[in-house]
């Protein structure tokens, strides 16, 4: 069967025989379908004329070497498996391309330079797409958002299929409004769908959803999206201070500490006292920060390492990302000096 | 091909299934313990910050219970947690449920290693 596939494959390329097209079909849902079902790491997508036009454009026999022997980009050599016969990896390939039949001709060429489509790889789920076989037709097939389009393309594989693979999801796909920002329906997931809790696990049902908890606090656009320090002095949320006695009150310092920036980052104000509305000193000092101004070398890295301010910012307390919290004070020039320092916000 | 490029390529590929298939996002802040419960035959537990940061300040935890904050560092136990330590502090059906829920706190996808979780503000690559 081998040698006979090997030889078959070699002059059959296209109308590749059915034993042998459905060999390539079984690699590519076990093997390739990991990455190339949704284009994990730069892979051309199962389906996307504008991944393969480019790459069919310069030769097949290229195509079929670097899936053999492997890119240093990515492509791993027989798909990581250096066991498959040679053949059964090209009739993987013949199965990925005639899913784009007619890309890489000069008129296809043209639009998939203009839209290198790497949509956000999170968007279908391939472990579905590896579970049944991704229908062997126009990618727009493939896609629910392609829709009507999509139903009512001619089952042959013919033509029409083809162009609207290139108009359709070319255009939907790769130039959806945001292609990294996470959209809003996937902030704060319920528990059964955020990807940590077992749906499987009947406890997971009787937890609370985050936005459950959130109607009503100030919002804010990173972390958990909610203000706390707002929550908290708005008295929307009443945290406990100690464990069972309700009516402690944590002792609050209202001091700031100045820390000048080199460069043209606003410096940085560290304010006590909405550290110490959640925090004992013993949080911090001495273990983080000796309590004494410009005794700390602090700096971006560190933070963004998970050190000095970074032990809490970026994992539970707000993230990095939201600058200009810290770097709270203008750069005045030395004559404003005098004034009281700026408040900690906005 | 040599074995070691191979199986880096199989630990990838898998690496990658497992990360695309599950995308293991949680809320801001979660915690998964797993250092033992999958070990031993239970589901790892997810611990929500945001739920108990709005009922109790960190301090309460970190400071007057002693949790360190470092994620995994705190070595939690179930025999101590059901005498009353760690968790174990509120989760004693005084304060809060007890320890007997075990599908309330074991509710984490087996496999998921501990850390915590939810910290990625895009689908792509940091804001940095
Ligand atoms: C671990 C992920 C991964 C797996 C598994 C995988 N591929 Fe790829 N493949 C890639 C990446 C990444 C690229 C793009 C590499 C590049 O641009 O150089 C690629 C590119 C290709 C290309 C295009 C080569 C070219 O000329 O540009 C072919 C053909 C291909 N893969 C076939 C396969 C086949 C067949 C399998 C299954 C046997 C497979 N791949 C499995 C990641 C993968
Ligand atoms: C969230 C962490 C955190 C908490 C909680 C905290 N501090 Fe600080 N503290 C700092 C930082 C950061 C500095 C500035 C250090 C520097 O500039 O190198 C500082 C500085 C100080 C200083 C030196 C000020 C100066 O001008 O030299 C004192 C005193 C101090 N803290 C006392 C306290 C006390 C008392 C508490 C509890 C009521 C407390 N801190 C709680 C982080 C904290
Ligand atoms: C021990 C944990 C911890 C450390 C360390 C820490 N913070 Fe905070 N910080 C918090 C918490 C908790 C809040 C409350 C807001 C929240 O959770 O998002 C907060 C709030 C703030 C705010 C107030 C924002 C506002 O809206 O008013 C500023 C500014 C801030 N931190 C700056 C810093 C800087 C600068 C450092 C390092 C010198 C630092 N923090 C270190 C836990 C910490
Ligand atoms: C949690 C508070 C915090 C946040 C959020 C923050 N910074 Fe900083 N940043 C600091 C502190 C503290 C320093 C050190 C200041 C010093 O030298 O004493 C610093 C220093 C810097 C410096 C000077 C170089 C260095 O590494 O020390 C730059 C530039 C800078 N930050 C840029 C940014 C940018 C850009 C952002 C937003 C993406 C940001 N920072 C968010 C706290 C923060
Ligand atoms: C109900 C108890 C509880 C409260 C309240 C709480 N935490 Fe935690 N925290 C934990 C537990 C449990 C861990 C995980 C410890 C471990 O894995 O050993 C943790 C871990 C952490 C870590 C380590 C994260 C890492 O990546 O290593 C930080 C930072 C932290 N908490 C900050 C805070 C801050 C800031 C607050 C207040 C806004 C807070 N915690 C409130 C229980 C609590
Ligand atoms: C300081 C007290 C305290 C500590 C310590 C504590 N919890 Fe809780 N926890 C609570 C309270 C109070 C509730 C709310 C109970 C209720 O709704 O009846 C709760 C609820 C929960 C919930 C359910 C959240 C929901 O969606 O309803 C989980 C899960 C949980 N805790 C896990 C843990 C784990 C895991 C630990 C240890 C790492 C822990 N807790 C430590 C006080 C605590
Ligand atoms: C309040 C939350 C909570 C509840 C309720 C809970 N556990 Fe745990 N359990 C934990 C934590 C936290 C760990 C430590 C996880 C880790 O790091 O592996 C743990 C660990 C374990 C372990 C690992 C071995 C060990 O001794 O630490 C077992 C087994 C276990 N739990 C069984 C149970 C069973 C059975 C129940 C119900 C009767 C239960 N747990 C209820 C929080 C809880």
């Amino acid at each position: 069967m081998k040698t006979h596939a090997a030889t078959l494959a070699a002059i059959l390329l296209a109308a590749a025989p059915p034993a042998l097209a459905q060999a390539g079909k079984d690699l590519y849902a076990k093997t390739c379908a990991v990455c190339h079902a949704t284009g994990i790491a730069g892979a051309p997508k199962y389906g996307s004329a504008a991944d393969w036009g480019p790459r069919i454009a310069a030769g097949l026999p290229k195509v079929y070497a670097n899936a053999l022997k492997g890119t240093a980009k990515g492509m791993p050599a027989k798909g990581g498996n250096p066991a498959l016969p040679d053949a059964d990896v090209k009739a993987a390939v013949d199965y990925m391309l005639a899913a784009v039949k007619g890309a890489g001709a000069p008129a296809a060429a043209a639009p998939a330079k203009e839209a290198p489509a790497k949509e956000a790889p999170a968007k279908e789920a391939p472990a579905k797409e590896a579970g049944r076989p991704p229908p062997p037709k126009a990618e727009a097939a493939a896609r629910p958002e392609a829709g009507t389009a999509a139903a009512s393309a001619p089952a042959a594989p013919a033509a029409p299929p083809v162009q609207l693979a290139l108009a359709a999801p070319a255009g939907a796909e790769a130039n959806s409004f945001n292609r990294l920002l996470k959209p809003a329906e996937k902030r704060n997931p319920a528990p059964a769908d955020d990807g940590i809790h077992d749906p499987a696990n009947d406890g997971t049902h009787a937890l609370m959803a985050p936005l459950s908890a959130y109607a009503g606090l100030p919002r804010s656009l990173a972390g958990n999206r909610i203000n706390w320090v707002e929550a908290l002095g708005q008295k929307k949320i009443d945290p406990r201070w100690d464990r069972t006695d309700l009516k402690a009150e944590p002792v609050i310092m209202d001091m700031n500490v100045v820390r000048e920036v080199k460069g043209s980052m606003p410096d940085v104000v560290y304010p006590h006292k909405q550290h110490t509305e959640w925090l004992d000193c013993s949080n911090c000092h001495p273990a983080i920060f000796v309590p004494q101004k410009g005794a700390n070398s602090i700096s971006m890295a560190s933070i963004l390492l998970g050190e000095k301010c970074g032990v809490c910012h970026g994992k539970v307390a707000f993230p990095v990302s939201e600058c200009r919290l810290c770097h709270s004070k203008k750069k005045e020039p030395a004559a404003a000096r005098a004034q009281a320092p700026a408040p900690a916000a906005k | 091909m040599k074995p070691p490029r191979r199986l880096l390529g199989t630990l990838l590929a898998a690496a990658l299934a497992a990360g695309a298939a599950l995308p293991a996002r949680g809320e801001y802040a979660d915690v998964v313990l797993n250092r033992r419960a999958e070990k031993e035959g239970v589901r790892p537990v997810v611990f929500p910050h945001w739920f108990h940061r709005i009922r109790f300040r960190c301090k309460v935890c970190h400071q007057e219970l002693g949790f360190r904050m470092r994620v995994g560092t705190n070595d939690f136990r179930m025999a101590d947690i059901i005498d009353g330590k760690f968790c174990g502090a509120c989760h004693n059906n005084d304060v809060a449920w007890g320890p007997e829920r075990c599908d309330l706190c074991h509710s984490g996808k087996p496999g998921l290693p501990t850390g915590i979780y939810g910290g990625h503000e895009t689908n792509g690559p940091g804001r940095w």
